[in-house]
Protein backbone atom coordinates (compact mmCIF):
# COMPACT_ATOMS: atom_id res chain seq x y z
CA UNK A 1 0.00 0.00 0.00
CA UNK A 2 2.67 2.62 0.87
CA UNK A 3 4.34 1.54 -2.33
CA UNK A 4 0.87 2.24 -4.38
CA UNK A 5 0.96 5.64 -2.38
CA UNK A 6 4.48 6.99 -3.09
CA UNK A 7 3.29 5.83 -6.71
CA UNK A 8 0.23 7.82 -6.76
CA UNK A 9 2.21 10.62 -5.20
CA UNK A 10 5.04 10.86 -7.67
CA UNK A 11 2.47 10.50 -10.25
CA UNK A 12 1.05 13.23 -9.42
CA UNK A 13 3.47 15.55 -8.61
CA UNK A 14 4.99 14.88 -12.26
CA UNK A 15 1.49 15.24 -13.94
CA UNK A 16 1.21 18.67 -12.24
CA UNK A 17 2.85 20.56 -15.05
CA UNK A 18 -0.15 19.72 -17.28
CA UNK A 19 -2.22 22.46 -15.08
CA UNK A 20 -2.43 26.33 -15.87
CA UNK A 21 -0.30 28.06 -13.59
CA UNK A 22 -3.29 29.37 -11.30
CA UNK A 23 -4.44 25.60 -10.88
CA UNK A 24 -0.90 23.98 -9.94
CA UNK A 25 -1.22 25.25 -6.09
CA UNK A 26 -4.58 23.52 -5.53
CA UNK A 27 -3.14 20.00 -6.43
CA UNK A 28 -0.22 20.65 -4.39
CA UNK A 29 -2.57 21.82 -1.51
CA UNK A 30 -3.94 18.24 -1.64
CA UNK A 31 -0.70 16.36 -1.88
CA UNK A 32 -0.07 18.42 1.38
CA UNK A 33 -2.94 17.29 2.93
CA UNK A 34 -1.99 13.97 2.33
CA UNK A 35 0.23 13.57 5.18
CA UNK A 36 -2.46 14.50 7.63
CA UNK A 37 -4.84 11.66 5.92
CA UNK A 38 -4.15 8.34 7.69
CA UNK A 39 -1.67 5.73 6.06
CA UNK A 40 -3.12 3.38 4.10
CA UNK A 41 -6.17 3.28 2.37
CA UNK A 42 -7.48 6.60 3.56
CA UNK A 43 -4.41 8.13 2.28
CA UNK A 44 -4.47 6.25 -1.09
CA UNK A 45 -8.29 7.46 -1.38
CA UNK A 46 -7.34 10.99 -0.82
CA UNK A 47 -4.52 11.30 -2.82
CA UNK A 48 -6.90 9.22 -5.79
CA UNK A 49 -8.85 12.03 -4.95
CA UNK A 50 -6.45 14.50 -6.01
CA UNK A 51 -5.37 12.94 -9.43
CA UNK A 52 -9.59 13.41 -10.13
CA UNK A 53 -8.74 16.76 -9.56
CA UNK A 54 -5.81 16.84 -11.69
CA UNK A 55 -7.60 15.04 -14.36
CA UNK A 56 -10.49 17.55 -14.00
CA UNK A 57 -8.58 20.40 -14.02
CA UNK A 58 -5.88 19.18 -16.76
CA UNK A 59 -7.75 17.04 -18.69
CA UNK A 60 -11.50 18.58 -19.22
CA UNK A 61 -13.26 16.76 -21.74
CA UNK A 62 -12.56 19.40 -24.12
CA UNK A 63 -9.15 20.16 -23.79
CA UNK A 64 -8.29 16.25 -23.82
CA UNK A 65 -10.24 16.16 -27.02
CA UNK A 66 -8.81 18.78 -29.22
CA UNK A 67 -5.57 17.08 -27.94
CA UNK A 68 -5.97 13.86 -28.86
CA UNK A 69 -7.84 14.87 -32.36
CA UNK A 70 -4.75 17.16 -32.88
CA UNK A 71 -2.24 14.83 -31.97
CA UNK A 72 -3.89 11.91 -34.37
CA UNK A 73 -4.13 14.39 -37.44
CA UNK A 74 -0.35 15.26 -37.23
CA UNK A 75 0.72 11.82 -36.61
CA UNK A 76 -1.37 10.98 -39.77
CA UNK A 77 0.27 13.98 -42.00
CA UNK A 78 3.78 12.84 -40.19
CA UNK A 79 3.09 8.91 -41.88
CA UNK A 80 1.86 10.33 -44.94
CA UNK A 81 5.27 12.58 -44.56
CA UNK A 82 7.66 10.47 -43.92
CA UNK A 83 10.21 10.08 -46.67
CA UNK A 84 12.02 6.36 -47.66
CA UNK A 85 14.89 6.39 -45.68
CA UNK A 86 16.58 5.14 -49.16
CA UNK A 87 15.15 8.90 -50.51
CA UNK A 88 18.09 11.13 -51.25
CA UNK A 89 18.38 13.40 -48.33
CA UNK A 90 15.80 11.76 -46.43
CA UNK A 91 16.93 12.81 -43.12
CA UNK A 92 16.20 16.86 -44.32
CA UNK A 93 13.01 15.66 -44.99
CA UNK A 94 12.72 13.44 -41.84
CA UNK A 95 13.81 16.97 -40.21
CA UNK A 96 10.97 19.02 -41.52
CA UNK A 97 8.33 16.32 -41.00
CA UNK A 98 8.97 16.28 -37.35
CA UNK A 99 10.29 20.01 -36.86
CA UNK A 100 7.17 21.30 -38.40
CA UNK A 101 4.36 18.95 -35.79
CA UNK A 102 6.82 20.12 -32.88
CA UNK A 103 6.48 24.02 -34.05
CA UNK A 104 2.67 23.65 -34.25
CA UNK A 105 2.63 21.04 -31.13
CA UNK A 106 5.20 23.71 -29.25
CA UNK A 107 4.06 26.76 -30.70
CA UNK A 108 1.00 27.33 -28.69
CA UNK A 109 2.53 26.39 -24.85
CA UNK A 110 5.73 28.97 -26.08
CA UNK A 111 3.52 31.82 -26.96
CA UNK A 112 0.62 31.47 -24.38
CA UNK A 113 2.64 33.12 -21.81
CA UNK A 114 2.96 36.17 -23.92
CA UNK A 115 0.03 36.38 -26.46
CA UNK A 116 -2.48 34.63 -23.16
CA UNK A 117 -5.27 31.93 -24.17
CA UNK A 118 -7.34 31.64 -27.61
CA UNK A 119 -9.77 34.67 -28.05
CA UNK A 120 -13.36 33.19 -26.77
CA UNK A 121 -15.33 33.91 -30.00
CA UNK A 122 -16.00 30.92 -32.60
CA UNK A 123 -14.28 32.81 -35.22
CA UNK A 124 -11.01 32.95 -33.29
CA UNK A 125 -11.24 29.31 -33.16
CA UNK A 126 -12.45 28.45 -36.40
CA UNK A 127 -9.19 30.19 -37.29
CA UNK A 128 -7.21 28.37 -35.39
CA UNK A 129 -8.22 25.05 -36.10
CA UNK A 130 -8.30 26.11 -39.94
CA UNK A 131 -4.82 27.24 -40.43
CA UNK A 132 -3.18 24.21 -38.29
CA UNK A 133 -5.81 21.98 -40.32
CA UNK A 134 -4.10 23.38 -43.61
CA UNK A 135 -0.08 23.45 -42.40
CA UNK A 136 -1.24 19.90 -41.18
CA UNK A 137 -1.89 19.04 -44.87
CA UNK A 138 0.73 20.95 -46.44
CA UNK A 139 3.32 18.58 -45.26
CA UNK A 140 2.08 15.17 -46.57
CA UNK A 141 1.41 17.14 -49.98
CA UNK A 142 5.02 19.33 -49.91
CA UNK A 143 7.00 15.83 -49.29
CA UNK A 144 5.59 14.71 -52.51
CA UNK A 145 5.64 17.74 -54.88
CA UNK A 146 9.21 18.69 -53.52
CA UNK A 147 11.01 16.05 -54.26
CA UNK A 148 8.83 14.93 -58.18
CA UNK A 149 10.82 18.02 -60.12
CA UNK A 150 14.11 16.45 -58.34
CA UNK A 151 13.35 12.86 -59.44
CA UNK A 152 15.22 11.17 -62.68
CA UNK A 153 12.98 9.62 -65.10
CA UNK A 154 14.15 5.72 -65.59
CA UNK A 155 11.74 5.52 -68.54
CA UNK A 156 12.78 6.46 -71.94
CA UNK A 157 9.67 8.86 -73.12
CA UNK A 158 9.43 10.42 -69.54
CA UNK A 159 13.25 10.88 -69.22
CA UNK A 160 13.20 12.58 -72.30
CA UNK A 161 10.38 14.88 -71.78
CA UNK A 162 12.65 15.45 -68.55
CA UNK A 163 15.61 16.71 -70.67
CA UNK A 164 13.81 18.38 -72.78
CA UNK A 165 12.29 20.77 -69.88
CA UNK A 166 15.83 21.90 -69.66
CA UNK A 167 17.08 19.30 -66.59
CA UNK A 168 19.67 17.60 -69.29
CA UNK A 169 22.43 18.49 -66.65
CA UNK A 170 21.20 17.04 -63.77
CA UNK A 171 21.74 13.02 -62.80
CA UNK A 172 21.59 9.82 -63.44
CA UNK A 173 18.26 7.93 -64.72
CA UNK A 174 16.58 6.51 -61.23
CA UNK A 175 18.08 9.47 -59.19
CA UNK A 176 17.47 12.17 -57.63
CA UNK A 177 18.64 15.56 -59.26
CA UNK A 178 18.30 17.68 -56.13
CA UNK A 179 21.09 19.19 -54.13
CA UNK A 180 20.67 19.09 -50.58
CA UNK A 181 17.52 20.52 -49.46
CA UNK A 182 18.67 21.79 -46.12
CA UNK A 183 18.42 25.73 -46.97
CA UNK A 184 14.75 25.28 -48.47
CA UNK A 185 13.29 22.75 -45.41
CA UNK A 186 15.01 26.13 -43.05
CA UNK A 187 13.69 28.34 -45.09
CA UNK A 188 9.75 27.03 -44.97
CA UNK A 189 10.30 26.28 -41.05
CA UNK A 190 10.86 29.86 -40.23
CA UNK A 191 7.88 30.67 -43.10
CA UNK A 192 5.62 28.05 -41.06
CA UNK A 193 7.18 29.58 -37.53
CA UNK A 194 6.18 33.06 -39.02
CA UNK A 195 2.50 32.09 -39.68
CA UNK A 196 1.89 30.11 -36.44
CA UNK A 197 2.94 32.80 -34.07
CA UNK A 198 0.88 34.94 -36.68
CA UNK A 199 -2.37 33.12 -36.54
CA UNK A 200 -2.09 32.58 -32.62
CA UNK A 201 -1.71 36.17 -31.90
CA UNK A 202 -4.41 37.38 -34.16
CA UNK A 203 -6.76 34.32 -32.18
CA UNK A 204 -5.81 35.30 -29.17
CA UNK A 205 -6.97 37.45 -26.54
CA UNK A 206 -4.07 39.81 -25.55
CA UNK A 207 -4.53 40.70 -29.40
CA UNK A 208 -8.10 42.31 -28.77
CA UNK A 209 -9.15 41.21 -32.01
CA UNK A 210 -13.02 41.49 -32.02
CA UNK A 211 -14.62 38.67 -33.98
CA UNK A 212 -16.09 40.34 -36.09
CA UNK A 213 -12.93 41.62 -37.18
CA UNK A 214 -11.82 38.05 -37.35
CA UNK A 215 -14.74 37.21 -39.32
CA UNK A 216 -14.51 39.68 -41.81
CA UNK A 217 -10.89 38.60 -42.49
CA UNK A 218 -11.51 35.33 -42.59
CA UNK A 219 -14.12 35.53 -44.64
CA UNK A 220 -12.87 38.02 -47.39
CA UNK A 221 -9.99 35.88 -47.36
CA UNK A 222 -11.59 32.44 -48.24
CA UNK A 223 -13.77 34.24 -51.18
CA UNK A 224 -9.76 35.80 -52.58
CA UNK A 225 -8.37 32.23 -51.68
CA UNK A 226 -11.45 30.34 -54.04
CA UNK A 227 -10.51 33.00 -56.72
CA UNK A 228 -6.87 32.85 -56.61
CA UNK A 229 -7.08 29.25 -56.55
CA UNK A 230 -9.37 29.20 -59.51
CA UNK A 231 -6.52 31.36 -61.11
CA UNK A 232 -3.52 29.25 -60.03
CA UNK A 233 -4.68 25.95 -59.16
CA UNK A 234 -1.16 24.60 -60.35
CA UNK A 235 1.22 27.14 -59.35
CA UNK A 236 1.24 29.44 -62.52
CA UNK A 237 1.11 26.51 -65.45
CA UNK A 238 -1.20 27.21 -68.07
CA UNK A 239 -2.12 23.41 -68.71
CA UNK A 240 -4.98 23.31 -66.58
CA UNK A 241 -7.81 23.00 -68.78
CA UNK A 242 -10.84 21.70 -66.76
CA UNK A 243 -13.18 24.16 -66.68
CA UNK A 244 -13.54 23.52 -63.34
CA UNK A 245 -9.81 24.36 -62.77
CA UNK A 246 -10.17 27.41 -65.64
CA UNK A 247 -6.27 28.27 -64.74
CA UNK A 248 -4.82 31.58 -65.85
CA UNK A 249 -6.15 31.62 -69.36
CA UNK A 250 -9.16 32.99 -67.93
CA UNK A 251 -8.88 36.68 -68.08
CA UNK A 252 -11.85 38.04 -65.90
CA UNK A 253 -11.01 35.51 -62.89
CA UNK A 254 -7.23 37.02 -63.10
CA UNK A 255 -8.62 40.39 -63.10
CA UNK A 256 -10.40 39.40 -60.20
CA UNK A 257 -7.95 38.15 -58.57
CA UNK A 258 -6.04 41.07 -58.89
CA UNK A 259 -8.94 43.10 -57.40
CA UNK A 260 -8.82 41.47 -54.61
CA UNK A 261 -5.90 40.71 -53.59
CA UNK A 262 -5.64 44.58 -53.38
CA UNK A 263 -9.03 45.78 -52.75
CA UNK A 264 -10.01 42.57 -50.30
CA UNK A 265 -8.07 43.79 -47.73
CA UNK A 266 -8.59 47.74 -48.19
CA UNK A 267 -12.32 46.32 -48.03
CA UNK A 268 -11.71 43.98 -45.11
CA UNK A 269 -9.98 47.22 -43.44
CA UNK A 270 -12.71 49.33 -43.83
CA UNK A 271 -14.91 47.07 -42.96
CA UNK A 272 -13.84 45.72 -39.53
CA UNK A 273 -12.90 49.48 -38.55
CA UNK A 274 -16.64 50.33 -39.45
CA UNK A 275 -18.33 46.93 -37.23
CA UNK A 276 -15.88 47.79 -34.67
CA UNK A 277 -18.29 50.38 -33.65
CA UNK A 278 -20.79 51.71 -35.72
CA UNK A 279 -20.57 55.05 -34.36
CA UNK A 280 -18.42 57.37 -35.41
CA UNK A 281 -15.60 57.84 -32.95
CA UNK A 282 -15.48 60.64 -30.81
CA UNK A 283 -12.05 59.89 -29.00
CA UNK A 284 -8.54 58.92 -30.13
CA UNK A 285 -8.45 55.81 -28.14
CA UNK A 286 -11.22 54.75 -29.99
CA UNK A 287 -9.89 55.65 -33.61
CA UNK A 288 -6.91 53.86 -32.55
CA UNK A 289 -8.46 50.85 -31.79
CA UNK A 290 -11.01 50.79 -34.88
CA UNK A 291 -7.50 51.13 -37.06
CA UNK A 292 -5.87 48.93 -35.35
CA UNK A 293 -9.00 46.24 -36.39
CA UNK A 294 -8.57 47.19 -39.66
CA UNK A 295 -4.81 46.47 -39.86
CA UNK A 296 -5.79 43.09 -38.41
CA UNK A 297 -8.68 42.19 -40.92
CA UNK A 298 -6.34 43.40 -43.82
CA UNK A 299 -3.59 41.24 -43.06
CA UNK A 300 -5.59 38.11 -41.91
CA UNK A 301 -7.57 38.06 -45.40
CA UNK A 302 -4.51 38.09 -47.32
CA UNK A 303 -2.96 35.61 -44.84
CA UNK A 304 -6.12 33.33 -45.27
CA UNK A 305 -6.27 33.45 -48.95
CA UNK A 306 -2.27 32.38 -48.83
CA UNK A 307 -2.60 29.71 -46.76
CA UNK A 308 -6.18 28.42 -48.36
CA UNK A 309 -4.88 28.37 -51.95
CA UNK A 310 -1.49 26.60 -51.26
CA UNK A 311 -2.50 24.34 -49.48
CA UNK A 312 -5.42 23.25 -52.12
CA UNK A 313 -3.03 24.06 -54.56
CA UNK A 314 -0.23 22.05 -53.29
CA UNK A 315 -2.49 19.52 -52.27
CA UNK A 316 -4.27 19.08 -56.10
CA UNK A 317 -0.51 18.79 -57.20
CA UNK A 318 0.20 15.93 -55.17
CA UNK A 319 -3.05 14.41 -55.84
CA UNK A 320 -1.98 14.47 -59.84
CA UNK A 321 1.87 12.93 -58.97
CA UNK A 322 -0.22 9.74 -56.66
CA UNK A 323 -3.20 9.39 -58.37
CA UNK A 324 -3.18 8.62 -62.18
CA UNK A 325 -6.64 8.83 -62.80
CA UNK A 326 -6.94 12.45 -61.32
CA UNK A 327 -4.98 13.83 -64.53
CA UNK A 328 -7.27 13.57 -67.14
CA UNK A 329 -9.73 14.96 -65.10
CA UNK A 330 -7.83 18.34 -64.70
CA UNK A 331 -6.11 18.28 -67.88
CA UNK A 332 -9.50 17.17 -70.08
CA UNK A 333 -7.48 15.25 -72.01
CA UNK A 334 -8.65 11.60 -71.62
CA UNK A 335 -6.35 10.45 -74.92
CA UNK A 336 -3.38 12.07 -73.22
CA UNK A 337 0.28 9.89 -73.75
CA UNK A 338 2.33 9.07 -70.83
CA UNK A 339 5.24 11.18 -71.37
CA UNK A 340 2.60 13.83 -72.30
CA UNK A 341 0.57 13.49 -68.54
CA UNK A 342 4.18 13.26 -67.18
CA UNK A 343 5.08 16.72 -68.26
CA UNK A 344 2.10 18.38 -67.17
CA UNK A 345 2.62 17.12 -63.50
CA UNK A 346 6.54 17.63 -64.14
CA UNK A 347 5.08 21.48 -64.89
CA UNK A 348 3.00 21.54 -61.92
CA UNK A 349 5.35 20.17 -59.55
CA UNK A 350 7.95 23.02 -60.47
CA UNK A 351 6.02 25.69 -60.29
CA UNK A 352 4.31 24.44 -56.53
CA UNK A 353 7.28 27.57 -55.88
CA UNK A 354 4.43 30.36 -57.08
CA UNK A 355 2.61 29.24 -53.60
CA UNK A 356 5.59 30.15 -51.78
CA UNK A 357 6.07 33.70 -53.09
CA UNK A 358 2.08 33.62 -52.31
CA UNK A 359 2.83 32.62 -48.99
CA UNK A 360 5.46 35.45 -48.19
CA UNK A 361 4.02 38.79 -49.92
CA UNK A 362 0.38 38.44 -49.49
CA UNK A 363 0.73 38.98 -45.71
CA UNK A 364 2.92 42.17 -46.80
CA UNK A 365 0.71 43.25 -49.22
CA UNK A 366 -2.86 43.02 -46.65
CA UNK A 367 -0.97 45.29 -44.23
CA UNK A 368 -0.60 48.05 -46.71
CA UNK A 369 -3.61 47.77 -48.50
CA UNK A 370 -5.31 47.64 -45.21
CA UNK A 371 -3.69 50.85 -44.15
CA UNK A 372 -4.34 52.45 -47.55
CA UNK A 373 -8.15 51.52 -47.14
CA UNK A 374 -8.11 52.86 -44.05
CA UNK A 375 -6.41 56.00 -44.82
CA UNK A 376 -9.06 56.58 -47.82
CA UNK A 377 -12.49 55.75 -45.43
CA UNK A 378 -11.74 56.35 -42.11
CA UNK A 379 -12.45 60.08 -40.64
CA UNK A 380 -9.24 61.84 -39.05
CA UNK A 381 -9.27 60.66 -35.77
CA UNK A 382 -10.63 64.00 -33.37
CA UNK A 383 -9.42 64.77 -29.89
CA UNK A 384 -11.69 63.87 -26.95
CA UNK A 385 -14.32 65.86 -25.39
CA UNK A 386 -17.72 66.99 -27.20
CA UNK A 387 -17.48 67.80 -30.69
CA UNK A 388 -19.88 70.22 -32.35
CA UNK A 389 -23.24 68.07 -34.36
CA UNK A 390 -22.65 65.34 -31.56
CA UNK A 391 -25.53 65.50 -30.04
CA UNK A 392 -24.60 67.33 -27.25
CA UNK A 393 -22.26 64.44 -25.45
CA UNK A 394 -23.08 61.60 -24.31
CA UNK A 395 -21.09 58.49 -23.48
CA UNK A 396 -19.35 56.94 -26.41
CA UNK A 397 -20.71 54.07 -28.22
CA UNK A 398 -20.76 50.60 -26.38
CA UNK A 399 -17.35 48.78 -26.83
CA UNK A 400 -17.95 45.90 -28.95
CA UNK A 401 -17.25 42.09 -26.95
CA UNK A 402 -13.53 41.41 -26.72
CA UNK A 403 -10.53 41.36 -23.72
CA UNK A 404 -10.90 38.44 -21.58
CA UNK A 405 -14.49 37.72 -21.61
CA UNK A 406 -14.86 37.79 -25.08
CA UNK A 407 -18.82 38.32 -24.94
CA UNK A 408 -19.62 35.75 -23.30
CA UNK A 409 -21.57 35.40 -19.10
CA UNK A 410 -18.98 36.36 -17.09
CA UNK A 411 -17.00 33.94 -15.24
CA UNK A 412 -18.46 34.47 -11.93
CA UNK A 413 -21.96 33.22 -13.52
CA UNK A 414 -20.33 30.43 -15.52
CA UNK A 415 -18.87 29.46 -12.18
CA UNK A 416 -22.46 29.35 -10.47
CA UNK A 417 -24.10 27.28 -12.96
CA UNK A 418 -20.54 25.00 -12.28
CA UNK A 419 -21.23 24.88 -8.31
CA UNK A 420 -25.17 23.72 -9.23
CA UNK A 421 -23.82 20.42 -10.51
CA UNK A 422 -23.14 17.70 -7.96
CA UNK A 423 -19.16 16.92 -7.89
CA UNK B 1 -41.67 29.76 -11.42
CA UNK B 2 -39.54 28.51 -8.35
CA UNK B 3 -35.92 30.58 -8.60
CA UNK B 4 -32.89 28.59 -9.36
CA UNK B 5 -30.66 27.48 -5.90
CA UNK B 6 -27.34 29.76 -6.04
CA UNK B 7 -25.43 26.58 -4.40
CA UNK B 8 -25.35 22.82 -4.43
CA UNK B 9 -25.67 21.12 -1.67
CA UNK B 10 -21.81 19.96 -1.27
CA UNK B 11 -21.38 23.57 -1.94
CA UNK B 12 -23.47 25.04 0.72
CA UNK B 13 -21.92 22.51 3.08
CA UNK B 14 -18.18 23.61 2.62
CA UNK B 15 -19.82 26.99 3.15
CA UNK B 16 -21.18 26.19 6.29
CA UNK B 17 -18.58 24.55 7.58
CA UNK B 18 -15.94 27.46 6.92
CA UNK B 19 -18.97 29.83 8.33
CA UNK B 20 -18.98 28.32 11.68
CA UNK B 21 -15.77 30.36 12.45
CA UNK B 22 -15.39 32.71 9.33
CA UNK B 23 -12.08 34.33 10.69
CA UNK B 24 -10.20 31.11 11.57
CA UNK B 25 -7.84 29.81 8.89
CA UNK B 26 -8.89 25.96 8.06
CA UNK B 27 -7.25 23.16 5.88
CA UNK B 28 -8.56 20.93 3.51
CA UNK B 29 -8.21 17.74 5.73
CA UNK B 30 -10.73 18.98 8.49
CA UNK B 31 -12.94 20.87 5.81
CA UNK B 32 -13.14 17.18 4.82
CA UNK B 33 -13.81 15.67 7.59
CA UNK B 34 -16.56 17.92 8.35
CA UNK B 35 -18.62 18.12 5.70
CA UNK B 36 -18.04 14.42 4.94
CA UNK B 37 -16.60 15.17 1.39
CA UNK B 38 -13.82 13.41 -0.36
CA UNK B 39 -10.97 15.39 -1.48
CA UNK B 40 -11.87 14.58 -5.34
CA UNK B 41 -15.16 16.37 -4.74
CA UNK B 42 -13.88 19.20 -1.93
CA UNK B 43 -11.10 20.72 -4.03
CA UNK B 44 -13.38 21.70 -7.17
CA UNK B 45 -15.56 22.74 -4.99
CA UNK B 46 -13.02 25.07 -2.96
CA UNK B 47 -11.40 25.57 -6.54
CA UNK B 48 -14.59 26.86 -7.65
CA UNK B 49 -15.45 29.30 -4.66
CA UNK B 50 -12.00 30.92 -4.67
CA UNK B 51 -12.53 31.93 -8.17
CA UNK B 52 -15.46 33.40 -7.28
CA UNK B 53 -13.44 35.37 -4.54
CA UNK B 54 -16.01 34.07 -1.94
CA UNK B 55 -13.18 32.09 -0.72
CA UNK B 56 -9.35 33.35 0.26
CA UNK B 57 -6.15 30.51 0.25
CA UNK B 58 -2.66 31.15 1.54
CA UNK B 59 0.14 28.40 2.13
CA UNK B 60 0.46 27.81 5.80
CA UNK B 61 3.72 30.50 7.06
CA UNK B 62 5.19 28.03 9.37
CA UNK B 63 4.22 24.53 9.24
CA UNK B 64 5.40 21.86 12.01
CA UNK B 65 8.20 19.95 11.48
CA UNK B 66 8.25 16.94 9.87
CA UNK B 67 5.19 17.62 7.45
CA UNK B 68 5.16 19.98 4.61
CA UNK B 69 2.87 23.37 4.58
CA UNK B 70 -0.86 23.23 4.20
CA UNK B 71 -2.78 25.06 1.96
CA UNK B 72 -5.58 27.29 4.20
CA UNK B 73 -8.98 28.55 3.48
CA UNK B 74 -11.62 31.15 5.37
CA UNK B 75 -14.54 32.67 4.04
CA UNK B 76 -13.85 36.66 2.24
CA UNK B 77 -16.16 39.30 3.47
CA UNK B 78 -18.39 38.43 -0.09
CA UNK B 79 -18.17 35.01 0.79
CA UNK B 80 -19.74 35.32 4.34
CA UNK B 81 -22.52 37.46 3.01
CA UNK B 82 -23.81 35.07 0.17
CA UNK B 83 -22.88 32.11 3.00
CA UNK B 84 -25.52 33.95 5.19
CA UNK B 85 -27.72 34.41 2.84
CA UNK B 86 -27.70 31.06 1.55
CA UNK B 87 -28.49 29.03 4.70
CA UNK B 88 -30.88 31.31 5.55
CA UNK B 89 -32.53 30.81 2.95
CA UNK B 90 -31.57 26.96 2.93
CA UNK B 91 -33.35 27.34 6.50
CA UNK B 92 -36.39 28.60 5.29
CA UNK B 93 -39.66 26.04 4.53
CA UNK B 94 -39.99 26.12 0.54
CA UNK B 95 -42.94 25.97 -1.07
CA UNK B 96 -42.02 23.30 -3.68
CA UNK B 97 -39.16 20.51 -3.49
CA UNK B 98 -36.97 22.43 -5.28
CA UNK B 99 -33.62 24.44 -4.80
CA UNK B 100 -31.54 23.80 -1.74
CA UNK B 101 -33.91 22.18 0.27
CA UNK B 102 -34.33 19.62 -2.84
CA UNK B 103 -30.48 18.97 -3.55
CA UNK B 104 -29.96 18.73 0.18
CA UNK B 105 -33.14 15.60 -0.06
CA UNK B 106 -31.40 14.14 -2.70
CA UNK B 107 -27.70 14.39 -1.23
CA UNK B 108 -29.71 13.47 1.81
CA UNK B 109 -30.41 10.31 0.08
CA UNK B 110 -27.41 9.51 -0.69
CA UNK B 111 -25.30 10.06 2.31
CA UNK B 112 -21.75 10.52 1.67
CA UNK B 113 -18.65 9.12 3.55
CA UNK B 114 -19.07 7.72 6.59
CA UNK B 115 -22.77 7.59 6.36
CA UNK B 116 -23.12 11.44 6.78
CA UNK B 117 -24.90 13.41 4.81
CA UNK B 118 -23.29 16.19 3.08
CA UNK B 119 -25.51 18.40 4.24
CA UNK B 120 -25.94 17.58 7.57
CA UNK B 121 -26.14 20.45 10.01
CA UNK B 122 -26.49 22.44 7.22
CA UNK B 123 -30.28 22.05 6.50
CA UNK B 124 -33.09 22.00 9.35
Amino acid sequence: MNKLNRAVAAAGRGAAWLLPPGRRDWVAAVWAEAHEVPPGLARLTWRAGGVWVLAREALMPRRLGRVVVFAAAAAAAAWAAWPDSSVLHADADQFGVIATVLLLAGMPLLTRRFFGPVSDSRSARFLRVGGYAAILALIPARAVVGPYPLNVPQRGAELRVFIADGNSTHGMPGTSAGGPPWPGEIFFLILTACYVVLILWLTSRRASAAPSTLAVGAGVGIVSGLVMYSVAPLGLTQYASNPWLPGSRVDPLVALAWILLLGGPAAAGALAAGWYCRRPGRSAELAQARIGQGLVAGVLANLVSALFVTALGTGLIALMIKVAWLRPLVYRDPHASQAAAYGHVLHASEHAGTYVLMCVTFPVIGLLMSAVGLACLMPVPRQSGPQPGDGGGGPPGPEPPHGPSGGRRPEAESDADRLLVPA
Amino acid sequence: MASQPEFSAQTLSVLAALCDEPSRWQHGYALAKQTGLKSGTLYPILIRLADRRLVEACWEEEPAPGRPRRHLYRLTAAGLARTTGALASAARPAPEPSGVRASARRAGARPAAGGRSAVAGVIP
